[in-house]
């Protein structure tokens, strides 16, 4: 973990908040549409202090083994607080 | 937190909270992932899913009117070795959360061995059932799961009139005996000409039971429900319009306090371009990642034949489960769902959630129209198609 991370809320492109468990369709909580804008802004201001205190762990295989490996350097050097 | 690359930045799925979010490249930078050497991954492809339907059983004895897999109580069923190879499939794609379905999940004696193989390999297992005959012991051993959601069309009568028997008490008392376990739980409510008006009481009832959350599901033509009678079940035209402002609705009802929270499916998504105040602002939809069809992208199912298809109604692909990391980005099947999302016709073309719609439900298209083509029943495409739109 990284005392300096900073993720702005802006930076956050989509939220999708819950699990969802229907087997069949994907689902998205829409309730958060309809409420007011202050509760908005804290929703996206608790992801974003979430972000920045989570360690970090890389998956997927679409970039290729070797920006994989980068990728997991990343996240090492990410961890050890020296991004 | 579970980060993936992606070339506009990353998906994250955080752990202290249960949320899945896209951050932009800065915002990537800033958890220190500089995607160094190519790690963001341009030219390398369409992206694998994030979530992954996952059918492991055709048998059920519920016999509900409408399945749109058809199950039955002598259907097929998958081997543990094919799941957990499919599972191994899923986490080297980097695909974040794996919806169990089917048929009836719970018919197996292994689904807690499987959520516990999921959450191994870094993957969320959730969970859907009907929680007919599901025994207070039977409900504290799906514990692995992230969250089950229990089908539930409403109290009585109305889920008599979608399901085609009488099952809410079993129902309810699976919903009681989950959150008694300490699970979170949701409810299933499939919107019907029937079931909609009493979304309400429905909701109210389902939270009442201990229910979190509720996901309203649009009526599908598949399996079952493949059929001319589809026609009488489906949303009429006025309902569909009234969508919008029914959510405004609820969520000023059931959602005030933070403790319960409704979601809509994909496929009820169009349904949204009714509502002038949703248009005016269409971004915010993306912003709280409410999106349409992701079939073929975001989103995608493996069948208990073990084939992978865009969505769990859509027709298979030649692609195989367990190949899904290596063969997403390349099956021809699933490219063309992708394709069409990203370049639709009018009059999705000019629709101004387009980018969060994408489309609509290609499965009602395909039933109704016969192509792979606009949602016949948005709204808005019944206004082009009429000449007012």
């Amino acid at each position: 973990m990284s005392e300096e991370r900073r993720i702005e809320p802006e930076q956050i492109l989509v939220a999708r908040v819950g699990h969802g468990a229907n087997c069949s369709s994907i689902g998205s909580v829409v309730d958060t549409l309809f409420v007011a804008a202050a509760v908005g802004t804290a929703v996206f201001a608790a992801l974003a202090a979430a972000l920045a205190t989570e360690d970090v762990r890389v998956v997927g295989e679409r970039a290729g083994d070797s920006a994989q490996e980068a990728a997991d350097a990343d996240a090492r050097r990410a961890r050890q607080g020296d991004p | 937190m579970i980060v993936r690359y992606e070339p506009w930045g990353a998906w994250v799925k955080l752990e202290s909270t249960a949320a899945v979010v896209a951050i932009d490249r800065d915002g990537a930078r800033a958890l220190g992932l500089d995607g160094s050497r190519g790690a963001w991954g341009e030219g390398a492809g369409p992206s694998a899913p994030i979530e992954v339907h996952l059918a492991v059983t055709e048998r059920c004895g519920a016999g509900c009117e409408g399945c749109y897999i058809d199950a039955r109580p002598d259907g097929r069923e998958k081997s543990s070795d094919a799941i957990l190879r499919e599972l191994d499939a899923l986490r080297d794609a980097g695909v974040f959360t794996v919806a169990f379905g089917g048929g009836e999940p719970t018919t197996r004696d292994d689904l807690d061995v499987l959520a516990a193989a999921a959450r191994e390999r870094g993957i969320t297992p959730v969970l859907t059932t009907s929680g007919l005959g599901l025994s207070e012991a039977r409900a504290a051993r799906l514990r692995g799961f992230a969250q089950v959601n229990v089908s539930y069309d409403g109290p009585g009568a109305t889920y008599a009139s979608v399901r085609g028997f009488d099952g809410a008490d079993a129902a309810e008392r699976a919903i009681e005996r989950l959150a008694f376990a300490g699970m979170r739980v949701g409810v299933n409510v499939v919107l019907t000409r029937a079931s909609f008006d009493r979304l309400g009481h429905t909701l109210a009832r389902a939270r009442s039971l201990g229910a979190c959350e509720a996901q309203l599901l649009r009526y599908k033509p598949a399996g079952r429900a493949a059929s001319l009678d589809y026609l009488a079940r489906r949303l009429s035209p006025e309902q569909a319009r009234a969508l919008g402002p029914t959510l405004r609705s609820l969520a000023e009802s059931h959602c005030a306090d933070g403790a319960f929270h409704v979601r809509i499916d994909c496929a009820l998504v169009p349904f949204l371009s009714a509502d002038d105040a949703i248009t005016r602002d269409p971004a915010r939809l993306a912003r709280f990642g409410i999106f349409g069809c992701e079939a073929g992208g975001a989103l995608t199912a493996v069948r208990t034949d073990g084939r992978v298809a865009p969505c769990s109604f859509a027709a298979p692909a030649e692609l195989r489960g367990e190949d899904l990391a290596t063969g997403h980005a390349d099956d021809g099947m699933l490219g063309r769902w992708r394709a069409y999302v990203a370049a639709p016709p009018e009059p999705c073309a000019s629709c101004a959630i387009r980018s969060a719609c994408k489309g609509g439900c290609k499965v009602v298209a395909a039933f109704v129209d016969g192509v792979h083509g606009p949602d016949p029943e948005c709204p808005r495409v019944l206004a082009h198609r009429s000449g007012a739109a």
